[in-house]
């Protein structure tokens, strides 16, 4: 591979009836991202090129695009992964184009916010002044951890057959955060979060296809995290749903270990 | 909460990938294939059972009109639908059970932390899908030959 | 829990459709002689047994077809105020489907 041609989805709301694409040729380097390409094309090609990145390192979730037709993150993406110098790049499916590769992610954020993604507790005053800590073992937090790496960059909902059709539908990131914070034995908010899900554009239009645990850049599996929730709300709704008690709290030791000693300041 | 969402949609292009995105299974596996499968197995056994009602009322005319229906229905054409129809069940059906199992949680496996390189619960139970799709194959074949001998 | 019961549904008629029409179809389409003559369907409408499968069949399929529908109709980003009207039209057409297909085999009894 010496050159790589990347054809580039272009749209200026207002300007463009529709999205078009536009071929770049550009050098390839060893080791390039996707979104090293983009920022090549932008910083020595066209600077008119809109697109959207931060962190450069799969954190932040930002630079999600769809490249040669599977949603991936510009910068967690190897162009040699690619297996081919052709490189299509457009803008998320499933999300409203701001301009040229960036995608407004809003509907996802508001989806995300109205499952209340935090910690609902019991003790509102434990919960804003502790006086311990939580006690959670290793399969209690196995049981959620992996749901908590969510970056919120929409892969899934790009991928997601049921979003391509419904604006209403809630989506496998929102959804699948409504099982990682009610599974959470922290938190006592099920009962809320389970009446969002089980509205008619809830839970139960997810039909098992499996794209956004395939197209989830973080390993974080929406799809099994779903099936769960939708296991835990049909033991609720049969009232076979076992009892859970809330977490238990350890009081620190009041006597604590002596302190180490900390050296002196050497700049006064 | 609907509304404010749908709203947010209207001022740039929605770029929603529509029908085409239910259909269209790209780049994903097995079980994306089998959603669309699913689906239109499941409106074609609907679109059957409407016209096999419909057709049940000529039992209502007695033995003459019966026959003379069923006589109708009985030639090369019919003959394929009803295959069609037999296959499309069996599929219907046992990916139907697969379904439901999967839905409940069950062989989907626990939760793990994700090591790279990341595997799914999907792909991780892959093979038992394999199984099911060669015993729906097995099937079809089976009905096949009953229906040519 | 309305969404959650009304799918449960769903999960139980797939259940019991996959032995009556299973039954049904095997009987109807694989079986020797001729399953579809006025002789053998008139045989089958005596029976009180093949008249409780037919019954059972019907109210099974037509929950579980019409409620597939209506998930369908739904991601069309169908709005959540017109979600009641949607389910009554679907029960009507249900009870109505009903009614003329289970009037067939009954008259037959
Ligand atoms: C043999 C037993 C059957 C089983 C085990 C079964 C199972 C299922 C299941 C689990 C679903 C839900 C799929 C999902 O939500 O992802 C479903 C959907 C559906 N089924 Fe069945 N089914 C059976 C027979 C039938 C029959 C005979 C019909 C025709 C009347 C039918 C029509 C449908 C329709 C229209 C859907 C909706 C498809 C969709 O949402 O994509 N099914 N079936
Ligand atoms: S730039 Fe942050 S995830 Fe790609």
């Amino acid at each position: 591979m010496q050159e790589l041609t990347f054809k580039v989805q272009r749209y200026t709301p207002g300007q463009d009836k529709e999205p078009y694409l536009q071929e770049f040729t550009i050098p390839f380097t060893e080791g390039m991202t996707v979104l090293d390409g983009l920022i090549y094309i932008k910083e020595k090609v066209d600077n008119t090129l809109s697109f959207r990145s931060s962190c450069r390192m799969g954190i932040c979730g930002s630079c999600g695009v769809l490249v040669n037709n599977f949603p991936m993150l510009a910068c967690h993406t190897p162009v040699e992964e690619l297996k081919t110098d052709r490189i299509e790049v457009k803008s998320l499916p499933n999300f409203p184009i701001i301009r040229d590769l960036v995608a407004s992610l809003d509907l996802l954020f508001e989806k995300h916010k109205s499952i209340k993604p935090y910690i609902i507790s019991s003790d509102i005053r434990e919960a804003e002044e502790p006086t311990a800590e939580y006690v959670q073992s290793r399969e209690e937090l196995e049981s959620y951890v992996q749901f908590a790496y969510c970056v919120k960059c929409g892969l899934c909902m790009a991928a997601c057959p049921t979003v391509a059709t419904d604006a209403l539908f809630l989506g496998p990131q929102p959804l699948g955060q409504v099982y990682r914070y009610c599974t959470d034995r922290r938190d006592m908010g099920a009962k809320e979060r389970f009446h969002e899900a089980d509205s008619p554009h809830g839970v139960w239009l997810c039909h098992l296809a499996g794209a956004c645990s395939e197209a989830c850049p973080k390993g974080v599996d929406p799809a099994l995290a779903i099936q769960l929730l939708k296991r835990a709300m049909v033991f609720d709704s049969m009232r076979l749903a076992k009892k859970r008690q809330p977490v238990t709290l350890a009081h620190l030791p009041v006597e604590s270990k002596p302190k180490i000693e900390v050296p002196e300041f050497t700049v006064k | 909460m609907e509304t404010e969402v749908a709203s947010s949609e209207k001022p740039h292009l929605p770029n929603r990938l529509g029908v085409k995105g239910w259909v269209w299974a790209g780049r994903y596996t097995l079980e994306r294939y089998l959603y669309t499968l699913h689906r239109l197995t499941g409106l074609g056994l609907l679109l059957y059972v409407a016209l096999h009602l419909g057709a049940n009322g000529f039992r209502l005319g007695g033995e003459e009109s019966w026959t003379s229906a069923i006589d109708f229905l009985t030639n090369p054409f019919g003959r394929v639908v009803e295959y069609l129809v037999m296959a499309a069940f069996a599929f219907h059906a046992l990916n139907g059970g697969r379904l439901i199992l999967q839905h409940l949680g069950y062989t989907l496996g626990k939760p793990k932390p994700p090591i790279y390189p990341y595997v799914d619960s999907m792909r991780r139970r892959r093979p038992l899908t394999w199984v099911m799709l060669a015993v729906i194959v097995a099937l079809a074949i089976y009905i096949l030959v009953e229906f040519v001998t | 829990m309305k969404e959650t019961r009304l799918k449960i549904l769903q999960y139980i008629t797939g259940i019991g459709l996959f032995f009556f029409a299973g039954t049904h179809l095997i009987v109807s389409h694989l079986s020797s002689g001729e399953p579809a003559s006025w002789e053998s369907v008139s045989d089958r409408a005596a029976s009180a047994g093949w008249l409780t499968l037919y019954l059972l069949l019907l109210t099974f399929g037509l929950y579980h077809g019409l409620h597939g529908l209506r998930t369908i109709i739904l991601e069309f980003s169908f709005p959540n105020y017109a979600v009641r009207v949607l389910d009554w039209a679907l029960v009507v057409i249900g009870i109505a489907i009903f009614g003329y297909a289970a009037y067939i085999p009954i008259s037959a009894f």
